[in-house]
């Protein structure tokens, strides 16, 4: 009896130890793929306004639209211990976690005017460029601004 | 058995004397500051302060003398106060605003070419090399003098600034003239046989004013730059993360100069990633250089000798 409740901590030792570390990993691994979303979805975006790119409304709507959805989960993904500091393999910068409540309202200014892009979209997107300017202008700001603060130089 | 002399103990003190002597002399020697010769400072022309404005964005003068996060007008309020900590120590920007007893109101036209030039202040004393003189001296005289003549047209803002905090020995300025004698060089950073007149220009933008190696080259043990390397990237000053490599044997490689131009004026690099970190205000500078300005310094860029990364431990991944 007693052997099998020393096995049954250890069981219990390790699958604690273990349970977030694998969910920081998922966690770390669910905010890269969604940065990945937004970059991708700021290429053609960018080449567009660049001019590099013809104007096409679908993609515009598309680029704001991926950005949105990706503004509204992002936040979720910063458990405990994930930090540059912490782990390999992001840039979380450890300030996230010193100023939480900052973060998250870089997070929410983000989220925030995306929606109001994806209102100024309307049904089939932005009627030309112009119009795409004004909504991705304020957008594109959220990028540095968080990269600024919030992730570590690399 | 040892014979012991009388007065032999008393000889060996005084030779150590006399050698403690020798040796703080020829440190006092060493180290003495050395200013600029008078003559080349008085042939400087008039200083011009609309083209003295170009140098202050290259040389991002209100990253450190402007209050922390100061955007628009607030950046040409150069009071200082912004601390900067390093391993050495904490250094604490100055006020250089035009104020006439807070700031450099007060100064001479040779106080500032001696302060930009030789990293000497007005009253003969080392600056740390926090402020990036070892690149200023390779600045024009005349740019400096122009340089100085904007920033007498921009606000006086009242306040001393604290002192820095530093660690024995650093805390001894006369130290720094041994520093100086290492690493105090006006010669180009790296020898580039084949530039043409634009990968010049960038040269000088990057090396001089632009003092871009004071982060992206890796330092040595005693924080002067491993001209090596030069700009093949470091580990970040401030915490984790790595400053990039920017020869073409990092991630540069396979950035056209139209690409870095690009960044430089947006903040986006090519994969639309944006600028980040303190590289943010930095790119704000550069956009409002003239365009001609960033072109040249991306071609510097791509003609650099390619070097592997020279950030070493720090922050790997991307993107979140």
């Amino acid at each position: 009896m007693k052997r099998l409740s020393v096995i049954l901590s250890a069981v219990l030792v390790a699958l604690g130890l273990a349970l977030p570390a694998a969910a920081s990993e998922d966690a770390v691994e669910t905010r890269k793929a969604l940065m990945g979303a937004v970059g991708a979805a700021a290429k053609p975006a960018g080449a567009m306004l660049k001019g590099s790119m013809p104007y096409n409304p679908a993609v515009a709507k598309a680029s704001i639209a991926t950005m949105h959805a990706a503004a509204m989960a992002f936040g979720d993904y910063f458990p405990e211990g994930t930090s540059a500091e912490a782990m390999d393999g992001t840039t979380a910068h450890p300030a996230i976690w010193e100023d939480r409540a900052g973060f998250e309202e870089q997070i929410a200014a983000f989220a925030e005017d995306t929606a109001a892009g994806l209102e100024a979209a309307g049904k089939n997107g932005p009627a030309d460029l112009d119009a795409f300017k004004a909504a991705m202008g304020p957008i594109f700001k959220n990028c540095k601004a968080c990269h600024e603060d919030w992730r570590v130089e690399n | 058995m040892r014979v012991r002399r009388p007065g032999a103990a008393r000889s060996v003190a005084l030779i150590a004397v006399a050698a403690g002597l020798v040796g703080a002399a020829a440190f006092w020697g060493l180290t003495a500051p050395a200013r600029l010769d008078p003559a080349r400072v008085a042939a400087l022309p008039a200083g011009d302060p609309a083209a003295g404005e170009r140098l202050f964005w290259a040389g991002g003068c209100a990253a450190c003398h402007a209050a922390e996060d100061a955007e628009g007008e607030a950046l040409r309020r150069l009071g200082g106060g912004l601390e900067l900590e390093t391993p050495f120590g904490t250094f604490v920007a100055p006020n250089i605003s035009p104020h006439e007893t807070d700031g450099i109101g007060g100064w001479s036209r040779a106080d500032f070419a001696n302060a930009m030039l030789r990293g000497v202040s007005p009253d003969g004393r080392h600056y740390y090399p926090a402020f990036p003189y070892s690149s200023y001296i390779r600045m024009r005289g005349e740019d400096v003098v122009d340089l100085f003549a904007f920033l007498k047209t921009l606000p006086a803002v009242a306040g001393e600034t604290a002192d820095h905090d530093l660690a024995f020995p650093y805390s001894i300025r006369r130290g720094l003239g041994l520093w100086k004698r290492l690493y105090l060089d006006d010669a180009p950073a790296v020898a580039l046989p084949d530039a043409d007149a634009q990968v010049r220009a960038g040269q000088y933008l990057v090396e001089g004013p632009g003092h871009c190696g004071a982060c992206h080259t890796p330092r040595d043990a005693f924080g002067g730059p491993d001209t090596a390397r030069w700009l093949a990237g470091a580990p970040s000053p401030e915490g984790p993360g790595t400053v990039p490599n920017l020869t073409p044997g990092g991630d540069l490689a396979d950035w056209s100069v139209e690409d870095i131009a690009y960044y430089l004026e947006s903040g986006f690099t090519p994969s639309y990633d944006s600028v980040g970190g303190s590289m943010v205000a930095v790119q704000e500078n550069m956009a409002r250089l003239p365009a001609e300005d960033r072109a040249a310094i991306a071609a510097y860029l791509k003609a650099l000798p390619a070097r592997p990364d020279g950030t070493g431990d720090g922050a790997g991944g991307d993107g979140g």
